[in-house]
């Protein structure tokens, strides 16, 4: 099995979010960056593809600054064979942009799937698997929590809103991974000393400017204060009310 | 004629709730942008959908139904294709919805638009005749504001955000009979979710109980309460409870247990310890039940209710049940 | 009450193990093995790498970290003197390192509950050509050296055990990972990994337990015991700049307790505050989070922070006892101790880094040599302490060895003898002052102790917070079904109880209807409780803090 794994470096989940003096990105001044938890999840599916199968590749591709080599390293350490890193200056906040640098370079690589994670926890673009797929013009499941794989047929399980869709498609195809779908490995300390003698292949690429320009990066609104609606169950009807339409939450 | 797309979304024939948001959304768009643009709520379908004859009560001046035989259940890349052809025919924004489905379509749509995608949107304003939108990243801990100069232009509108608003409009109904086949990855079904196996770092609803409860037994109601919500809800635990043993440790909020940012949080019979509050304090609208009207949970609170919550709570179940009918 | 009445004993048993005991899953091969990935396990790593390089012959290194990521671990005030770290990187000019800024203005206080005295700078703590850093991003940069030396840095391992042969250090073992609370393992589980090693170097940072293992192994004596002090620190972003750093003594402290206080701009409007107390004080019910948040009240401080937001929280121990309480040797057949975990700080110029970096490169010269000349015995590796004894590291904690000794009998005694040791150069009462262990130290219970009870927590207002939410700032998000990593004594009382729910800055001890629960999860690995309380023991590899700027 030949399969390609799209990762992201990303600012860790506990950062303390703070905009850079440009005003619209992350000032990552004390900032930890990892390989994005989704992708880990689809590192982690390709590594057991691969092992079921008994033999195949697993590339695993980043796009960003060469900063990410460092996340690609992870992932080989997890145990996938080499890597690639489109070098970028930044990452464009238009993931179509993104998505036609990935397609290009898998273009043609006879994979027999794609994987990536379902969205990234920095931007929550949710968007470059499927368009990668559309690109490639490879069938494709998003966000899917629980896969099966026999004969060349793909059956996904994917979350939607109190329910779970069963999708099937034919592989080739581009998986976009959930929680759920498996439980990542930690590296182990083979796999750390392996994984920095595994190719990692810097190729740099120049992109286009996108349909999407970052103006500004904001603080979100503070909270507001809170009140106390009332006393005992006789609050509850302003309290169902206040809820669906000052809060709209329900 | 410049058109707004409104992409909708109908599940087993009836439509979602979502799409009058999204018609409402767009609607904010074709106005802002002026010039008499009109929307066209777009559904896609099997046959005609219930409730499709609605949107135009939020502001469709069209609402266009796309039957295919395939269409029945989501078809991602049949929709997809369908949505395309009809926003080449003259549209300058499509809007979708970030739900489930929305989140998937809305890539492919762009895609074959060979533009981009402002996913997640939680607010438009049309400046200077640019079309602007804010999304949230970082896990809501900041707002991007985003240009989009795509022709057209391509969003998804985080659910719950655009109240539906009534703004009557024609609304003419029209059906198309499409010949576009469904594609390559089918919905072979759908399946209700497991009762009780949302994850409360996962669930959109999170009700969660303290020592305030008086003992295991008790979180029936809560349960009883999630319930209501109609499986969105899952039932967390105070580490106090968790400790003591009344509920499992995988459904502890908290600093050591999980960190969990729902859209709404209700804290029932706790007293709102840092350390819990450290786990929670991060969900967009916090309710507190709580006797102890000096309680720290209600400082973090945006609604607080005093009093005896097994009062409290059936009142919220039955009225919660009358909502959703 | 003595705390040592109620504290298990260091588990030998399960931290040294005979060579090819069974339980391990991988197994691997290195010439030298670190544990610990700070400033001593790092500086050892660099330039044992570059030696080998030189000599044409990359050795493999290892350096085990306990830490999810480098730094992580790491706390220290800090101003650091840049005196090693020249050394180490003769190429680079001190504008090259990762410090904030240097020293231009520092003061200290003396404090009153309301108000504060400027004292002269005594000559120990005068920090001109010294420097404001993050030790968190001293390490960072430090490691990023090694790796492109070659350097195998594997984070998120801890080492659980010395391996043995004879009496040789073998290598050691890592700490499994993935087990429940009841010690089976998961889905996720990890078995532990033996690495062996022609030498161990133990860079384990304050209180190792394997440093303090080999010594009981070994017997090798020191002329006093080891003495701690518990320093909590927090990093506020402030309204107000400041623009020196700043030393107290005296108040919130009371006058049985040896300590102070600190505070640091790492930039203007970003300030480092601690406090630091020894651990053989003398009110059962002294609380050193509380002490901090008291601290913070006072108008010196208040008028920074107030209006600012706290950024991080942390904590961390000290070995004190400065020159009679360093072992007897530092070195043995097959292993090395550096940095914090064989005691080179010296206290009264509140330094311990460049020593743990020099002691680092010494060491890699010892060992370099000792495998040259082919098998690295205790007799070669020797060498490592003869370099040490005869550098600035001995001769300054030397000249002080009997200043932090003095204050056992409390601040103004000690601060009198303090201060003619200062002007005598060390002369006057030269000879050694004996010290007890900190467990040794009598405990008196709140109220025996006339007008010394500790006052309570201040109350959130603006600028306090719990422990736990400091648990929180500290990043410690340790899965919380984890095996507790603690071992407790046996009968525990109330008092004892109580006893630890003040001594524990994170949180971990309570007292609940009179019994001791144990939130294991809390801990921030500053290992007070391992000096007093039950003991420390590895656990999961990443758990505990993520400190960031400490």
């Amino acid at each position: 099995m030949k399969i390609a794994v799209c990762i992201k470096r990303v600012a860790d989940s506990e950062t303390r979010v703070k905009t850079a003096g440009d005003g619209k990105s992350l000032d990552d001044a004390g900032v930890k960056f990892i390989l994005n938890p989704y992708d880990e999840f689809a590192v982690e599916e390709a590594l057991q593809r691969k092992e079921k199968a008994g033999a195949g590749e697993v590339v695993v591709l980043a796009l960003g600054g060469a900063a990410a080599q460092e996340t690609i390293r992870t992932a080989l350490a997890m145990g996938a064979d080499r890597g690639i890193l489109l070098q970028t200056d930044t990452v464009p906040a238009d993931g179509f942009v993104t998505a036609q640098a990935i397609a290009a370079e898998l273009k043609g690589g006879g994979w027999d799937l794609v994987l990536f994670g379902k969205m990234a926890i920095d931007d929550y673009n949710s968007q470059v698997g499927p368009m990668v797929a559309e690109l490639l013009d490879l069938p494709c499941v998003t966000a899917v929590a629980h896969l099966t794989i026999e004969g060349g047929t793909a059956t996904a399980e994917r979350e939607i809103e109190g329910a779970v869709e069963v999708v099937q498609c034919s592989l080739p195809a581009v998986i976009t991974a959930d929680k759920g779908i498996n439980e990542p490995r930690y590296p182990a300390l083979k796999g750390i000393m392996a994984a920095k003698k595994k190719p990692l292949e810097v190729k740099p690429v120049s992109l286009s400017g996108g349909a999407i320009e970052v103006l500004a990066m904001l603080p979100p609104p503070a909270r507001k204060e809170g009140k106390i609606v009332g006393e005992g169950a006789a609050a509850i009807p302003a309290l169902v009310k206040l809820l669906r339409e000052e809060a709209k939450v329900l | 004629m410049t058109t707004v797309l409104a992409v909708c979304e109908q599940r087993d024939g009836a439509l979602r709730k979502v799409s009058s948001e999204v018609v409402t959304g767009a609607r904010r768009i074709a106005d802002a942008l002026g010039g008499g643009a009109e929307v066209e709520a777009l559904v896609l379908g099997s046959g005609p959908a219930s409730g499709a004859d609605q949107l135009g009560t939020f502001g469709a001046d069209r609402v266009v139904t796309l039957t295919a035989a395939g269409f029945g259940t989501y078809a991602p890349e049949g929709y997809a294709r369908a949505v395309v052809d009809r926003a080449k025919a003259g549209a300058v924004v499509v809007v979708c919805a970030a739900s489930a489905q929305g989140k998937d379509l809305a890539p492919r749509i762009a895609a074959k638009l060979a533009t981009g995608l402002a996913a997640d949107v939680t607010d438009v304003v049309v400046e200077g005749g640019a079309l602007m939108a804010i999304r949230p990243v970082y896990a809501g801990k900041a707002l991007l504001k985003v240009k989009l100069t795509g022709k057209p232009a391509v969003l998804s509108l985080r659910p719950n955000v655009f109240t539906p608003v009534p703004r009557p409009k024609a609304g003419a109904a029209q059906t198309v009979a499409v010949t576009i086949p469904a594609g390559r990855v089918t919905v072979k079904g759908i399946k209700a979710a497991e009762a009780g196996a949302l994850d409360v770092a996962e669930a959109p609803i999170v009700i969660s109980g303290g020592r305030g409860l008086k003992e295991p037994a008790n979180f029936k109601i809560l349960e009883d309460l999630a319930h209501a919500f109609g499986g969105r809800a899952a039932v967390g635990a105070s580490r106090a409870v968790v400790d003591a043993g009344w509920r499992p440790h995988a459904d502890q909020v908290g600093q050591t247990g999980k960190t969990v940012s729902p859209t709404l949080y209700i804290a029932i019979g706790i007293s709102g310890a840092i350390q819990h509050l450290a786990g929670m304090r991060t969900s967009k609208v916090i309710v507190a039940i709580n006797k102890d009207k000096d309680a720290p949970i209600f400082k973090v609170a945006d609604y607080g209710v005093v009093g005896d919550l097994f009062e409290i709570v059936p009142a919220l179940i039955s009225e919660i049940g009358k909502l959703r009918g | 009450m003595k705390p040592s009445q109620y504290q298990a004993p260091l588990p030998l048993d399960r931290l040294i193990l005979k060579t090819g005991t069974e339980g391990a899953g991988d197994t691997m091969e290195l010439d030298v093995c670190i544990v610990g990935g700070g400033p001593a396990g790092l500086a050892c790593a660099i330039e044992l790498a570059r030696l080998g390089k030189a000599d044409g012959n990359d050795l493999n290194i290892g350096v085990l970290e306990k830490a999810e990521a480098l730094g992580e671990h790491n706390l220290s005030g800090a101003v650091v003197n840049p005196r090693a770290l020249r050394e180490l990187f003769p190429d680079l000019k001190d504008s090259d390192f990762p410090f904030r800024r240097p020293v231009e203005k520092e003061a200290v206080y003396l404090l009153t509950s309301g108000s504060q005295i400027r004292l002269p700078t005594p000559p120990t703590m005068q920090n001109h050509g010294n420097y404001i850093a993050s030790i968190c991003e001293l390490v960072r940069w430090l490691g990023a050296k090694a790796e492109a030396l070659g350097v195998n840095v594997f984070t998120g391992f801890p080492a659980a055990s010395l391996l043995v042969d004879g009496d040789r250090v073998a290598g050691v073992r890592t700490q499994a990972a993935g087990l429940d609370r009841a010690g089976k393992p998961t889905s996720s589980y990890s078995a532990p990994n033996d690495l062996t090693a022609k030498v161990t170097a133990l860079a384990e940072g304050t209180r190792g337990t394997l440093s303090q293992a080999y010594l009981r192994w070994q017997g090798v004596p020191s002329e006093n015991p080891q003495i701690f002090a518990l320093g909590v620190k927090e990093i506020w972003e402030t309204k107000k700049p400041l623009d020196q750093i700043i030393h107290t003594l005296g108040w919130p402290l009371p006058t049985d307790a040896f300590g102070g206080s600190f505070c640091y701009p790492l930039e203007p409007n970003l300030v480092a505050l601690g406090i630091v107390v020894g651990l053989d004080y003398g009110d059962a019910a002294l609380d050193i989070h509380v002490l901090l948040q008291r601290l913070k009240l006072h108008p010196l401080f208040r008028q920074y922070l107030e209006g600012g937001e706290l950024v991080e929280w942390g904590a961390k121990t000290i070995p004190e006892g400065g020159f009679y309480a360093l072992p007897a040797r530092r070195s043995g057949d097959g292993v090395v101790m550096l940095g914090d975990a064989a005691g080179f700080v010296d206290v009264p110029s509140l330094k311990g880094i460049h020593y743990a970096l020099q002691s680092g490169i010494y060491a890699a010269r010892a060992i370099f040599q000792a495998l040259k000349a082919g098998e690295p015995t205790g007799e070669r590796l020797a060498e490592y302490d003869r370099m040490v004894d005869g550098s600035y590291i001995v001769k300054d904690m030397k000249k002080t060895r009997n200043m932090r000794l003095a204050f056992k009998d409390g601040f103004y005694v000690g601060g009198v003898k303090a201060g003619l040791m200062t002007l005598t150069g060390g002369m006057l009462f030269g000879g050694k002052i004996d010290m007890h262990s900190d467990a040794d130290a009598e405990r008196l219970t709140p109220g025996v102790l006339k007008g010394q009870v500790s006052p309570g927590f201040p109350g959130s207002g603006t600028t306090g917070i719990s422990k736990v939410d400091g648990v929180f700032k500290s990043g410690n998000s340790t899965r919380d079904t984890i095996p507790s990593h603690l071992i407790v004594g046996n009968d525990i009382t109330r008092e004892v109880a109580d006893f630890y729910s003040h001594m524990c800055p994170a949180g971990v001890y309570e007292q609940v209807d009179g019994q001791l629960r144990v939130n294991a999860p809390n801990c921030v690995d500053c290992k007070a409780t391992d000096v007093l309380g039950p003991r420390w023991t590895p656990r999961e590899g990443g758990s505990g803090p993520k400190y960031k700027r400490m």
